[in-house]
């Protein structure tokens, strides 16, 4: 069923990554020849059209990182009105290309291969998780909660591109942290922007799949933590066929899938903190719509004595997606 | 006769800047009158100023002039009077005598100088906790913007090479570098007896890096300085605010990718709102539109507070001209003047000037100097002995 609901979308991923992938020989043979310049409003006409005709929203913004992006200037020292702003002929193939691959619905945030996720800047990789707006509220409402302990030994489950350790690291520098990642592309990702923030010296990153019993690489298996944070896969199995074009497409699923009811993963971070967390220790989880009550329950039924959930939290949403929960 | 009319001014000049020179030496029967009195209003708001705040701060300000003043007739007490020292007959005795008064005159200039620095002081009448700080790009289009940034820069590294804390809250650029304003709030007490002198008309000559032809081009920026009184504060709670987003219903979280970044903020008791999507992250929109808001917030209030305000931006500013300066940066003859400096207000080394450390800050305290000096000759002048003051009234 999925498979058909998505091939009309794969094709539109070919195109997508054949139209990145042109670039190379379009731009050596542009830069050679071309010394005309564009200005940055003529390139933009008819664009903002076909963006909407693909049902990208928000269109003005994509445009502007684009723009900010082929230029490679920084994205708030941009006009919005793009006055003055002028493209040499490489840049506007290249920004052509982007533009054509945006149409296809490759996330903005693999586009221009970077992103920023609070105060810091994270690079992005086609495989890899791309950090949410919401999660920043729930990084926000973890360095709230931390900001005047002394010393935080944390552990990061499942940790992507590194988006919420190293805004963590980046926030206090009395946190030291740890994460696991199953992904290869993912750890190697983390590990990179941990180099390109200077961060390296509080962090660490393991290739590891969580499994019933082998939580942890072996390396760390006796290790006990004061705060465990994680963005487990949390969308529902049925729920796929819903999901944006960006996502489904784009995104690897195995950062998504939460089984079932969403928590198949998160069952297997309860039981890692009931092992790994030391008595007092908090774990940290961003999590979907209807999970917080569901969390409250399974912990009363099946967690009794080990671990205690402490609170829910909303985003800035309104919506009621984060818990606290604390070992007993 | 219109040469005598100009001596005449010329003469009269002269004249005062002599008689100024001299109200400040400490001969002056007035400087010493106006001491005494000082001491005496001390000693009263000592026995009175229980409980009063205002009072409190008046004593405070007083303490050192005083505390000075009675080190000062400490040491002239301890001075022999000539006729001792004539009747002294013993040859080695007033030898040692004369040592002794030569040391204590020594002692004496020096405990002048710091009396006279704290009367200085006591000038300077308002203390504000902190202060809105303005650069604005004025007449010379793009190139004045250009040199708007450039003081912009001089004066943030200013107020770190003092240690002086500061904001900035509005700020508004152009594509090639250039600034058109800025607003800075600089949070220390100190910091406004610094910078009012700063406040006024900048003129650069220089040719600029948009001229096409190599001439010479005059351009001006310029500079307010706008006290912040201590009663103006600007709280927000998050149940006045309401915080809004594009993406306002559907799915959230793993589910989409939207780059959802823009931020709106509606501040409900005034229905002031603004809007940020500076920035790629909506944390930091958010952030950036709660400081703006804040900022709208106090500037509201500022205006409510301080009716004077306008008026103090528009003598500060002049009207922009180019004539109405207070300070010329020349590039060509690598040089800076202030024109209210009479003497050696000129100096050279421009690019250590603008880089805003201890060249700008000695020229500063030059200005202030000689501001307080002149404010506190006008005080003398207009001031009465509240003895003369009541026979007066009585007539």
């Amino acid at each position: 069923m999925l498979k058909y609901l998505k091939r009309p979308l794969l094709t539109l991923r070919q195109s997508a990554t054949r139209a990145l992938s042109n670039s190379t020989k379009t731009t050596a043979t542009t830069t050679a020849t071309g010394g005309r310049l564009i200005e940055v409003n003529k390139a933009l006409n008819g664009w903002e059209a076909k963006l909407k005709d693909a049902g990208v929203q928000d269109t003005d913004f994509n445009l502007k990182c684009i723009v900010s992006h082929v230029l490679k200037r920084k994205f708030n020292t941009v006009p919005d009105d793009f006055s003055q702003l002028k493209f040499n002929s490489a840049q506007l193939a290249d920004f052509e290309r982007f533009l054509e691959a945006r149409c296809a619905r490759m996330p903005l945030q693999h586009i221009i291969g970077e992103w920023d996720f609070m105060d810091i800047t994270l690079k992005t990789a086609p495989t890899v998780f791309i950090p949410r707006p919401e999660t920043e509220e729930f990084v926000r409402l973890v360095i709230d909660n931390y900001k005047r302990a002394e010393h935080v030994n944390m552990l990061e489950v499942g940790c992507g591109s590194g988006a919420m350790s190293l805004s963590m690291l980046h926030a206090l520098p009395q946190v030291q942290a740890t994460a696991i990642e199953r992904s290869k592309a993912a750890t190697a990702l983390a590990w990179e922007n941990a180099k390109l923030l200077g961060l390296q010296q509080r962090f660490e990153v393991h290739n590891h799949t969580m499994e019933t019993d082998k939580y942890m690489p072996e390396s760390l298996h006796d290790k006990r933590y004061d705060l465990i944070i994680s963005n487990p896969p949390y969308v529902k199995t049925d729920e796929f066929q819903y999901l944006h074009p960006e996502v489904v497409v784009y995104e690897n699923l195995n950062a998504l899938d939460g089984g079932s009811d969403g928590l198949r993963v998160a069952r297997l971070v309860f039981d890692l903190a009931c092992v790994h967390l030391r008595p007092g220790g908090k774990l940290w989880l961003e999590l979907g719509n209807e999970h917080p009550p569901l969390v409250k329950t399974i912990m009363h039924l099946q967690y009794e004595g080990r671990l205690k959930f402490v609170q829910s939290y909303q985003d800035q949403y309104k919506r009621e997606r984060f818990v606290q929960l604390e070992k007993v | 006769m219109l040469l005598r009319k100009l001596l005449n001014v010329r003469y009269s000049c002269l004249v005062r800047r002599w008689a100024s020179t001299d109200s400040l030496s400490l001969q002056n029967e007035k400087l010493q009158a106006y001491l005494e009195s000082l001491r005496q209003e001390y000693y009263a708001l000592r026995v009175n100023a229980a409980g009063n705040s205002s009072l409190y701060e008046r004593l405070s300000r007083l303490d050192p002039v005083v505390n000075s003043l009675e080190k000062h007739r400490a040491l002239q007490r301890n001075i022999t009077p000539k006729q001792e020292l004539a009747a002294e007959k013993d040859e080695d005795m007033r030898a040692l005598m004369q040592e002794e008064n030569n040391v204590y005159a020594d002692l004496l200039r020096k405990q002048e100088e710091d009396m006279l620095q704290e009367l200085l002081t006591l000038a300077d009448n308002v203390d504000y906790p902190a202060l809105i700080f303005e650069v604005k790009a004025g007449a010379g289009g793009q190139e004045a913007m250009l040199f708007a940034q450039e003081l912009y820069d001089m004066y943030t590294s200013y107020f770190e090479h003092m240690g002086w804390e500061y904001e900035e809250f509005a700020y508004e650029t152009t594509d090639i570098g250039g600034l058109r304003h800025a607003n800075l709030l600089v949070s220390d007490p100190e910091a406004y007896n610094w910078l009012r002198y700063e406040a006024g008309v900048h003129r650069v000559q220089r040719v600029p890096t948009t001229e096409k032809s190599g001439r010479m081009h005059t351009s001006t920026a310029s500079i307010t300085v706008i006290p912040r009184p201590a009663d103006v504060h600007v709280h927000l709670t998050d149940r006045d605010l309401k915080i809004e987003t594009k993406r306002a219903s559907g799915a959230g979280g793993q589910h989409v990718n939207t780059t959802d970044s823009a931020v709106r903020i509606v501040h409900l008791p005034t229905g002031l709102a603004v809007e940020c999507q500076s920035e790629r992250s909506q944390l930091k929109n958010r952030e950036l539109a709660l400081k703006r808001l804040q900022a709208k917030l106090m500037q509201q209030q500022l205006e409510s507070a301080e009716a004077s305000k306008q008026a103090t931006r528009k003598s500060q500013q002049g009207n922009l001209n180019r004539n109405e300066k207070i300070r010329t940066y020349n590039f060509m003859q690598d040089r800076v003047t202030d024109h209210r400096v009479q003497q050696g207000g000129t100096l050279h080394n421009l690019s250590g000037f603008l880089a805003g450390g201890q060249q700008l800050s000695v020229l500063i305290e030059r200005l202030q100097l000689e501001q307080r000096k002149s404010k506190l000759v006008e005080l003398l002048e207009t001031w009465q002995a509240p003895q003369e003051a009541f026979e007066k009234k009585l007539n």
